[in-house]
């Protein structure tokens, strides 16, 4: 994951974007299964996490990751080697956009691997809660951008990266459910390139802001 | 805006000083500290809406004990890993000033040639008007301080300023929920507390001390600001529901004891000597959901003083009983930032010592005050608060004296009644998260008891009005 995190400094071309995605997206889950998946914490770490999330991230995401803030994102059930790579992105400040510059960089700066992977592991193992569901027809072409992409604008479907219910894989985050505010902002970052994802960046292109509005919340509604 | 009245006032030279030292104790002191930015290591915006305003991730961090630290530590620890030692590599030190212009809308007299009084120049320029140093942050894995120095430009010198040490940590109950618990000893009663709405961090956040202070205010109000050192135990539950109990005892700054020449024991040549203990509570919950912050609470002190400037410290004292309800709501977005906030305390007077001296002219009095605002700020960068405050309490003529034969008045009640009551507008830009612009308008409609002629020589309550334009940076 994370050569996800690197910048590629040649703009993709609407076209080029499919191609270059789906090449990208091989080789990401081609070195999902061994790599990097995140070390299993021990049972002190473990405890460390769990006071850690529930006294300092929790005053922000919520104690079990069920954020009611839209400017934090929902961390319940998120996978851990997603969240991991993010941590460490924010600790060695690869990850730009604004509030990861205002609140990770620091929050993240002194975390140890093995407290990133237990805090990780604390995450992925919350139940999410479910998300108050947004207007229906948004939700619909949402779901119709999710599932299909916008073959016209070279915008690729989500669901072949983020799974055909949001929940993502090992190394693409789970979207369930997310805040649509900060999935909005997100999809912004990308293609403003702070928060310089290639395959994002490339996906988040071409899409207009209706249609990010659209997908965003599509994703807040779903389980 | 709040200028203090305790014990007997006459015009002797001891009372027009207690009554000086008393309005230089009340003057606005509002911070804002990057060191904690660069401990964190967090943007301002983490625990401020817009400094010196906290949002629930600042009253957390305050909660805690100002240790949250994301820097490399010095570290000394034992084989159980328990922590001797956790030490910043960043000292947490940070300046501040206010440099500041006051104009009021009617100037005052000037003493200085009794014959031929002219009038004092109006337009007063602070600079600075005040400048601070902090030590703001941890000094041990469970031991913070937000620990303030300032030089004062009507002082003209550089003395202790607000100061709270605080012992805290967090427990995680058996259904996973945190309690923090822990200790604050602190040197102004509310500089404490978690909300901006109690009076040492509410709103005005920064005043002018180049203006007209009306004779009245409530001890829990600032009287005792710097002036006492307190001890008091808090526990906040689920980042919601907080209690707090502690004591307050003088402690002033300056005094020294004729005998020994030390600093201590007082004895009846100090003024407003606390009596033992005085009692601090605070209550509070605090509901948080997506953009919203809602606080309700009550706290309040028991203040037992002897009247002292002479005095023995013995006999009968002078109690004041406050009791204030609070409340804040607030809206915290990337875009919008709106705080609607107030507090209404009122003191329960029990002036045994200085109704027997003549300082009083009744054994009990009342005292309330109210003060509300709304805030509404644009992205953090500009944005302006409108508040109205009130005082009103039982006359007393002694307490709240009349202009004596000739005298110059403005300082003064004609009908011995505290009322005082108006508006403060202000505007503020930031061009920076640490840098604030503003200009503040306070506009009295009813001053020392009445809105026109209320000092008896011709003085309205909007001749107090005042202008008052600031350059706020912390750094």
């Amino acid at each position: 994951m994370r050569n996800c995190e690197t910048n590629t400094d040649r703009p993709l071309t609407a076209g080029a974007a499919n191609a270059v995605l789906v090449l990208l997206a091989a080789v990401v889950l081609g070195g999902a299964g061994s790599a990097v998946r995140a070390d299993e914490p021990d049972a002190a770490d473990k405890l460390h996490a769990q006071k850690i999330a529930i006294t300092v991230c929790g005053t922000c995401h919520g104690p079990q990751g069920n954020s009611t803030q839209p400017k934090f994102p929902r961390l319940a059930g998120q996978n851990a080697n997603y969240l991991a790579t993010q941590l460490k992105g924010f600790r060695s400040q690869a990850r730009g956009d604004p509030d990861a510059i205002g609140y990770m960089w620091g929050m993240a700066a002194e975390l140890d691997d093995d407290t990133i992977a237990a805090l990780a592991a604390y995450y992925a193992a919350q139940k999410p809660e479910a998300s108050p569901a947004g207007d229906a027809a948004a939700i619909a072409r949402g779901r119709e951008i999710y599932d299909h992409g916008i073959a016209a604008e070279g915008v690729p479907a989500c669901s072949s990266c983020h799974g055909p219910d949001a929940h993502g894989t090992q190394d693409f985050p789970r979207l369930a459910g997310q805040h649509a505010q900060y999935v909005l902002k997100q999809l912004a970052s990308f293609q403003s390139n702070m928060r310089k994802v290639a395959i994002m960046h490339g996906v988040a292109q071409n899409l207009r802001l209706p249609e990010m509005q659209a997908v965003a919340a599509f994703l807040e509604a779903q389980p | 805006m709040s200028g203090r009245t305790f014990g007997p006032v006459s015009r002797s030279p001891i009372a027009i000083a207690i009554l000086a030292a008393a309005l230089l104790a009340a003057a606005p002191k509002a911070d804002a500290v990057p060191s904690f930015a660069r401990q964190t290591g967090m943007a301002c915006e983490a625990c401020h809406t817009v400094y010196p305003e906290l949002t629930h991730f600042g009253r957390v961090f305050k909660a805690n004990g100002y240790i949250l630290s994301n820097v490399k530590q010095v570290r000394d620890v034992t084989g159980k890993k328990e922590e001797l030692l956790s030490l910043a590599q960043t000292v947490p030190l940070s300046i501040m000033a206010q440099i500041s212009y006051t104009q009021m809308k009617t100037s005052v007299p000037d003493l200085s040639s009794a014959g031929a009084p002219g009038v004092a120049q109006n337009g007063t320029a602070g600079f600075p008007q005040q400048l601070s140093l902090f030590y703001a942050g941890k000094i041990a894995p469970n031991f913070g301080a937000f620990f303030q120095l300032t030089y004062a430009n009507d002082s003209g010198t550089i003395g202790i300023d607000n100061t709270d040490l605080r012992f805290a940590d967090t427990a995680l109950l058996s259904n996973n929920s945190p309690l923090t618990y822990g200790i604050s000893l602190n040197n102004n009663p509310t500089v404490q507390d978690l909300w901006n709405t109690s009076p040492a961090w509410g709103f005005p956040f920064a005043a002018s001390n180049a203006n007209v202070s009306p004779l009245a205010g409530t001890a829990i109000d600032g009287a005792f600001a710097q002036d006492v050192a307190g001890i008091t135990g808090y526990l906040f539950w689920n980042e919601s529901l907080y209690a707090e109990f502690g004591g307050y005892r003088s402690a002033k700054q300056g005094q020294t004891n004729a005998l020994t020449g030390g600093a201590g024991p007082l004895d009846g040549t100090a003024s407003n000597v606390m009596s033992g203990l005085a009692p601090y509570w605070r209550v509070a919950y605090e509901y948080n959901r997506e953009q919203h912050s809602i606080e309700a609470g009550l706290y309040g002190a028991d203040f037992r003083l002897y009247p002292g400037a002479g005095a023995p410290l013995r006999g009968p004292l002078n109690q004041f009983n406050d009791v204030a309800e609070d409340v804040q709501y607030q809206f915290v977005s990337d875009e919008h930032q709106v705080t609607i906030a107030g507090t209404h305390i009122h003191e329960s007077q029990t002036l045994d010592a200085s109704f027997a001296n003549g300082g009083a002219a009744n054994p009990k009095d009342n005292l309330s005050t109210t003060r509300l605002w709304a805030t509404y700020y644009y992205r953090r960068k500009i944005g302006g608060t409108v508040g109205y405050f009130s005082t009103t309490g039982s006359t007393d003529t002694a307490l709240y004296p009349a202009n004596p034969p000739g005298g110059p008045g403005v300082v003064v009640s004609a009908n011995g009644s505290p009322d005082t009551r108006g508006w403060i507008a202000e505007v503020n830009y930031l061009p920076w998260l640490n840098v604030k612009i503003s200009a503040q308008y306070t506009a009295y409609n009813k001053f020392n008891g009445s809105g026109s002629n209320y000092d008896g020589v011709g003085r309205s309550a909007s001749d107090n009005n005042t202008l008052y334009l600031l350059l706020w940076f912390a750094y």
